[in-house]
């Protein structure tokens, strides 16, 4: 019975914002700046996370949200729904970070030539976050931006498929790859943790 | 999920850009819409700046020819048309002087005829007496 209160309560606070984002967009649509602001807030952890994990670096990542923020405002009549918003914002951002690694011809780093960090004895959750940041970072760029998707947007191999446009296999392959490669590093790297 | 999947989640978990970056954002955003309304202001100009130069010009120099043209021709024939109108005035002139030296001539021919009328009939008197 308390669940299921609960619950109703959940989909009531969700509902309640899905129309106030609703609401915000349409706001935003009509030209209100803080609208649009407000939308920006929303979404920036989003936008910036991805090309961060991405770029590898906090001034590029921030640079690639501003612009695609920038290319959101010039592009907002077309956007439909919230949900659709937050689909343009994943899709754009993925391809940017692309187009940027192209565009500055980055150097990947293949994960077995990536330098492994030094386990210490008294190993902690922040070390083995950092260690898998690392890990992730030297990934070659389509596979790196799917375990992103994958994992820091929570998107299964479909979504992820439809965002970037890639057969649901190759979607799939990238990841039981990268995630074969990122456990066998680590494991290496701290072999005594369970991981 | 495994506890693999849970410490990469936990590793690539969403993180906020610097504080001020809606209001960087925000101030380019009004910095593009300042640019996009001068452009706009400059655009009347532009075109026409645009409308003069080649190949516009060349349509430019085309339609002022053209009424120019339009104009002489309009002016020539209002010349002409004042020129035949002169002469025509001159035609009928010399026609109407022409019946009056005709006239003239006529009366002045009765003029004589009926002098010497009177003089015949005087001389034709004074004889007789």
């Amino acid at each position: 019975m308390a669940s299921e209160k609960r619950t109703d309560q959940l989909i009531e606070r969700k509902e309640v914002g899905m129309e106030r984002a609703d609401d915000t967009l349409s706001r935003a649509k009509t030209g209100d700046q803080t609208a649009f602001a407000d939308l920006v807030r929303a979404h920036q952890a989003m936008v910036f996370s991805l090309a961060h994990y991405f770029s590898r670096d906090r001034a590029t990542a921030e640079d690639l949200a501003q612009e695609v923020f920038i290319h959101l405002y010039q592009n907002l009549g077309g956007i439909e729904s919230p949900e659709h918003l937050k689909f343009w914002l994943r899709r754009v951002t993925s391809h940017r970070c692309i187009d940027h690694a192209r565009k500055r011809k980055m150097r990947i780093v293949s994960v077995d030539d990536a330098p492994e960090p030094v386990a210490p004895a008294d190993f902690h959750d922040s070390l083995m976050t950092a260690t898998l940041r690392r890990m992730v970072a030297t990934l070659p760029e389509k596979p790196r931006l799917v375990v992103t998707l994958r994992y820091q947007e929570d998107l299964d191999p479909t979504e992820i498929a439809e965002l970037l446009e890639m057969p649901l296999n190759t979607v799939k392959s990238h990841l039981r790859r990268s995630l074969a490669i990122l456990r066998e590093k680590v494991t290496r790297c701290l072999g005594e943790v369970k991981v | 999920m495994n506890r693999f999947d849970d410490k990469l989640k936990l590793a690539l978990r969403r993180e906020e850009p610097s504080s001020d970056f809606t209001d960087r954002l925000m101030a380019r955003i009004a910095e593009l819409q300042k640019q996009e309304k001068s452009r706009e202001k400059t655009n009347w100009l532009t075109k026409l700046a645009e409308f003069f130069r080649p190949p516009q010009l060349k349509w430019a120099t085309a339609g002022a020819m053209a009424v120019l043209l339009i104009i002489a021709g309009f002016g020539l024939h209002q010349s002409r048309e004042s020129e035949r109108r002169r002469l025509a005035e001159i035609a009928e002139g010399e026609r109407a002087k022409e019946q009056v030296m005709l006239a003239m001539r006529i009366a002045s021919a009765k003029l004589n005829v009926a002098q010497k009328k009177v003089y015949e009939s005087a001389v034709h008197e004074g004889e007789s007496k």
